[in-house]
Order: C-alpha cells, then structure tokens, then sequence
C-alpha cells in the first residue's frame, strides 16, 4: 500500500502518492505546467528547465523543477507566480536561440508573451532536452547515440560520428523529438536515419515491409527466437 | 510515429481519458478510435457527443467512461452546442471570470450525426469559425439501432434498409464525400484517419487541436456487428480500406492536400470487399464497377495533391 501525501498546488489541495513529481500532482487537477523532456517511460531527467514551480519551505521559496521533485507532505507550491513566469521567460528565449522556428517552442513562448529571443540566434536546432539519448537507452536498450562535448559544444550524436554500430533503426529518438531535429526517412525499402541506410524487411507472405532488418534481428536475439519468426508474417497477414 | 510503431507505443502518455469498461462490442474500432482521440487530448478538453453507439456504450446509468467534461447532446445539434460552449468559454475568459486555459473543444458524432442530421448545424459552425475539432467516426451507417443505411454507406452494401436482393445489389448510391464537403467550407484543417493506423490517427488529432478555427477529422471505424466480420478482423479491414484506396488517409492544411500513409501501390478492392458479409452479394460486374469508381477518386485526390499554388 502506498502512502499518500496532501500538498497544495496553487492553492489548491492535491492528494498524490508518495514517490510521485509535482508535475505529476499538478497534471492530476488539471494545472498545466509547460515542459519538453520529460516522459512517463523514463526515469525523470530534469534538463529543460521549463517546468520550474516555486516551493515554500516556512518563510523561504525557492525554485525546483517540478519534473525531479517530489511531493511532500504539506508543501506549497506556486505554478504561475511572477519569478516563476520570468524564469520561463529566460529559457523560452534560450531554447529559441538554438531553434527559432519549431512551431511546439514558438507556441510556448507565445504563451509567456514571447515573440522572439533577445539572444543571437545561432540555429542548431536541437535543444539538448536528451529525450533521444534516454529512449535509445531505457526504451529501446541498445544506447546507439550519446551526448558529445561539453558546456556550449555539447551535441547529440553517434560514436565517432561515423555509421552507430549500435543502431537497429527503429526510429524511436526521432519520433520523441519534441523539436523534430533527428531526420527520418524511407524510401524503396530502405530507412536513412542517423545518415546511414539501413535496408527493411519484406514480409514473407505478403510482401508488406514490416521493420529494419537490423531492428527484427535485434528483437530475435532479445527474445531468444530465431529470426524467421519475425519475417514469415507481419502484424498484418498473421 | 507510424513508422516506428513497436517503440513509440512506449513513448507515448500512460493516462487514458476514455476509461476501459465500456460496453461496445467485441472488435468494436470505433471505441478504440475513442479511446486514442481522448488520449491524444489528454485532460484539457470539453467534449461533445451526439447521440449513436459512442454515446450509449460509454454513458449507461450510472456509469460513465469519460474522465473529462461530457455532454450528450442531440442528434442534430452537436456542432450547434460546441460553438455555443465554445463562444461561452471565450466571453467568460475575456471578462475575467475564468482563466483561459487554451481547453479544447471536440465535437463527436458518428456518420448518420454528422454526414445526415447534424450536417446543417456542423457546416454553420464551420462557416462562423468557432474553434474546435469534430470528429467523425465513421461506421458507414446506424449500426447503433440495427444497421440502417446512412448516406455514408458505400455503393453495393447490404444493411437492414437497403437489403440485397435480386433486383438491387443492396445501397445504391455512392458515399458521401464527408471530409471533401468540410475542405469545401474552407475550414484550415481537414484529415481522414482510421483506428488501424494509431499514431497517424494520434498525431492529426494534436494537429487539428492546434489549429485556430474549425478542424474536421474523419474517422473509418470498422463495425465488426454491421459490416458481418468477425471481430478479431477488424483491425485488419481497416488497413485494406487504406491499402485498397477505398479510404485513403490525407490531411488538408488550408487547402493543401497530402497523403499521409503512402500506399505505393493499390491492392484490388475484391480483396477489402470479399471477407465482409455485407458485400457478400456483390457479382464480379459490380466489383468492376467499385474497382472503377476507386481509381478514378484515387487519381482525382492524386491531382490534388500535385496542384501547385
């Protein structure tokens, strides 16, 4: 039996399991907190910052990201207080000088009243919120690409930034991007991600392309079967 | 998201908005069509339901599926109360008596409440440009009070009021072009999805709720009970018609056509006709007839496609 712990979100009184994030409690009575990196598949993280709440200890505040924190009893926490707002501000237009253009960060900042940056813009595109690095490694389990660098070189990419001999190509950082950087694209049978080219397989019986080779491979070795019981039928003519 | 199926399943949100325990029928697509619309939604959401299937199987005193606002209105008025709700929430958050929160406002309504008796009350909505996102689930006739045609219903299907016989070959008109209807109210976003293809269906439902102003979705919900399949195929009549270009999944952004899952080459209607019993009847002239029929509204959507602004 898990224990339960009552904590007030903007005022509000919440009941949340012990264990759980603010963000989590918040989301529960519909308080919407703005974030990017944060999935319920994987362990918390904490690198975006947007999702900062101010706590009140006795007479002091202070400011958390509600992703990493979890629920006391009796806390109090404000979502939308000023010093709040302004922290936002502040990462809104720095993940704006990396990426002045997806639609999901224009829409955020409008939201905190943010047309453009203040900040000169040099586009990499990518917000380092590392979703693709930990789905790689705790959904997928193969970590085919990684963080390289440090402080304001630091990028994601693969070993060497050669071909990932890791990859299976299934496709997963690129679809929890929230920021669509990671290119994906398929063709006449054949994947190009990562910019390595990875051929798919046919089904058996159907003819239907059903994954990368490299993908149902994978899934052979993880569950002990051999490799034809992946390819003589797909999920559509099983 | 389509492509990589087997992983974005996990990456997906946990909470589901549609609670399971409802009483649709073995293999129903239309609840799981539902289910992955409030998914994609998530909590911030006002819905409106007409009357039909969806509204019985999920709202059986005392009980209810829904873990968001829900309101069952008429047959007829579902796109009436949706903008009334819509045009209310709007007044009361300029006046400062409530807090806008950017809720969204989904209308839903199978293909007799949508395509016959609430299309008036849809295309007024479409036309004032209240913002909200409609939904169809199209289960191509009144599957919820015994199989009657609506003008939904494809050419050659057999139902409880256009039965096949020796004289008619069941429905004898074509299906109404719903999501071509909604493009001609120049509404900025229009999209055919379907229950078999989740994630495409998943991701323009989060497209249309972005969308300022109207947005209409079109759903193909395969009904194992009134379309005679068995119900573990439903699934998988649901990606023929896709496969066979009887339904073809596209998005139109403000008059833009794109064909979301490409389908590189057709596979032959008898192939999507034949395991339904509701086709059972249909004779090799009449499946030339649809085959025919098929490809020259694949090749017209196609064009569209092609046009150059």
């Amino acid at each position: 039996m898990s224990q339960t712990v009552t904590l007030t979100i903007d005022g509000r009184q919440v009941q949340a399991e012990a264990g759980t994030t603010l963000l989590e409690a918040a989301r529960s009575v519909n308080i919407q907190i703005p974030h990017l990196c944060s999935n319920e598949e994987l362990a918390p993280y904490g690198a975006c910052r947007m999702c900062m709440v101010e706590i009140r200890h006795g007479q002091r505040t202070r400011m958390v990201a509600s992703c990493i924190y979890e629920v006391e009893e009796g806390l109090e926490v404000q979502t939308a207080t000023e010093r709040v707002l302004n922290v936002r501000r502040l990462v809104i237009e720095l993940m704006l000088a990396r990426n002045p253009t997806h639609p999901t960060l224009l829409q955020m900042a409008a939201d905190l009243g943010i047309e453009k940056t203040r900040f000169e813009v040099e586009v990499k595109g990518c917000i380092l919120c590392g979703l693709c690095v930990r789905t790689c490694r705790e959904v997928v389990g193969v970590s085919a690409i990684g963080f390289e660098g440090r402080g304001t070189t630091r990028r994601i990419a693969t070993p060497f930034n050669e071909a990932p001999p890791d990859c299976i190509a299934c496709g997963a950082c690129s679809a929890v991007c929230p920021v669509d950087v990671i290119p994906l694209k398929e063709k006449d049978g054949i994947r190009t991600i990562w910019k390595t080219d990875y051929p798919m397989q046919r089904c058996e019986s159907c003819g239907r392309l059903i994954a990368p080779v490299k993908q149902l491979e994978y899934f052979a070795k993880i569950t002990n079967q051999p490799l034809s019981h992946f390819t003589e039928h797909c999920v559509h003519c099983r | 998201m389509e492509a990589v199926n087997v992983y974005s399943a996990r990456i997906l949100e946990k909470q589901e908005y549609f609670k399971p325990g409802h009483r649709a029928c073995q293999g129903c697509a239309e609840a799981l069509a539902v289910r992955l619309v409030a998914k994609a939604l998530g909590k911030n959401v006002i819905v409106a339901s007409a009357t039909g299937c969806m509204e019985i199987i999920s709202s059986p005193l005392p009980f209810t599926n829904w873990d968001v606002p829900w309101i069952h209105v008429a047959f007829e008025n579902t796109a009436a109360v949706l903008s009334g709700a819509e045009s209310a929430y709007k007044a009361l958050a300029r006046k400062g008596r409530i807090k806008d929160r950017g809720t969204v406002f989904l209308g839903m309504g199978g293909d007799g409440a949508t395509t016959d008796i609430g299309l008036q009350a849809l295309s007024g909505a479409f036309e004032r440009g209240h913002s909200f996102v409609y939904v169809c689930y199209d289960n191509e006739a009144y599957m919820n009070t015994g199989i009657q045609r609506s003008s939904s219903t494809p050419f050659g299907a057999s139902t409880t009021t256009s039965p096949a016989g020796k004289k008619v070959p069941g429905q004898i008109t074509w299906k109404k072009n719903m999501a071509e209807i909604a493009v001609a109210h120049n509404v900025p976003y229009v999209a055919t999805a379907c229950s078999s293809y989740p994630f495409d269906l998943m991701e323009k439902v989060q497209k249309a709720a972005r969308t300022p102003g109207p947005a209409y979705i079109h759903v193909l919900s395969v009904c194992p009970t009134g379309w005679r399949i068995p119900p573990s195929k439903s699934i998988w009549i649901g990606r023929l018609a896709v496969e066979t270009g009887i339904f073809p999944l596209f998005e139109v952004v403000d008059g833009r056509y794109r064909i979301t899952v490409d389908v590189p080459e057709l596979r032959p209607v008898e192939e999507y006709l034949k395991p339904q019993g509701r086709f059972r009847h249909l004779t090799p002239e009449i499946t030339a007839v649809i085959q025919e029929r098929v490809n020259y509204e694949y090749r017209k959507l196609v064009a569209k496609t092609q046009f150059k602004f």
